[in-house]
């Protein structure tokens, strides 16, 4: 049987160690098995760039947002 | 010890990276793995199974070493006899140019979006809620939430292929052809 740091990582587990919403321990066999397998690092640099960016886009349009409302109470 | 270097070095360049930063990165590397094999040596490591988990231990104090050691460096930065120097922390131009068009991307996935979905969005990627908590303020199921980010997730891969097949001289509806068609296979 493969033990859990044998185990590949989903999307969604790419994700959520992106984001840091794993516990520690998840996080240690999710890292131990990153040491040994390039395709799942690649996975989570990709998951990282979009989270980020995704980040970024959401920041950007809650700005946007409140731009009107913002010229609107000033008014 | 070369192949050696050769396996530890592409995974500590990639813990390194991923949690400091490009900056110096060949060094710290170097760190690292001296660090790694000099603890092998000197008889540390008592069970070889337990290699990785020991070399992911090692590399990780020594993110906390270089964190602790910005922090402190930072608060000297108050004393301008100190002598610190601010470093350049910017990407370099490339990269900041890749990350503009990705932004880019990322705003025309979000402006397409249906106003809730792109509520979802901003609430889970922005304000970090959890799915149990947006589901429950929103009235959605898990599945509809998951979809939602599954759908956003594919439309930016999405345009993203597009403008490098655009780079490549394919066309834009050639990509989508091709990710319909692949969809429906899979399906």
């Amino acid at each position: 049987m493969a033990s859990k740091v044998d185990r590949h990582l989903d999307e969604e587990a790419a994700e959520k160690y992106s984001l840091g919403h794993l516990s520690a321990r998840k996080a240690a066999e999710i890292e131990t098995h990153l040491l040994i397998c390039e395709p799942c690092r690649q996975a989570v640099a990709a998951s990282d760039a979009y989270v980020a960016v995704m980040r970024n886009a959401a920041a950007k349009l809650r700005q946007e947002e409140q731009r009107p409302r913002r010229k609107a109470a000033g008014r | 010890m070369e192949e050696l270097y050769g396996v530890f070095t592409t995974v500590i360049r990639f813990y390194l990276c991923r949690q400091l930063g490009s900056q110096d990165l060949d060094d710290k590397v170097h760190d690292a793995f001296l660090t790694i094999t000099q603890s092998i040596r000197r008889g540390d490591l008592r069970e070889p199974e337990r290699l990785m988990g020991y070399v992911r231990t090692v590399i990780r104090r020594q993110v906390a070493g270089y964190i602790g050691t910005a922090v402190e460096s930072r608060r000297n930065l108050v004393d301008p006899d100190h002598g610190a120097v601010l470093r350049d922390r910017q990407p370099d131009p490339e990269r900041r140019a890749i990350e503009g068009q990705n932004l880019d991307l990322a705003m025309r996935v979000l402006n397409t979006l249906p106003r809730r979905d792109r509520e979802v969005l901003v609430r889970f990627y922005l304000q970090e809620q959890s799915p149990r908590q947006i589901c429950r303020d929103m009235g959605l199921t898990q599945t509809q939430f998951r979809l939602t980010k599954s759908r956003a997730k594919a439309r930016f891969t999405e345009l993203g292929q597009a403008r490098f097949a655009r780079r490549l001289g394919f066309s834009a509806s050639a990509v989508t052809r091709r990710n319909e068609k692949a969809r429906e296979q899979a399906s």
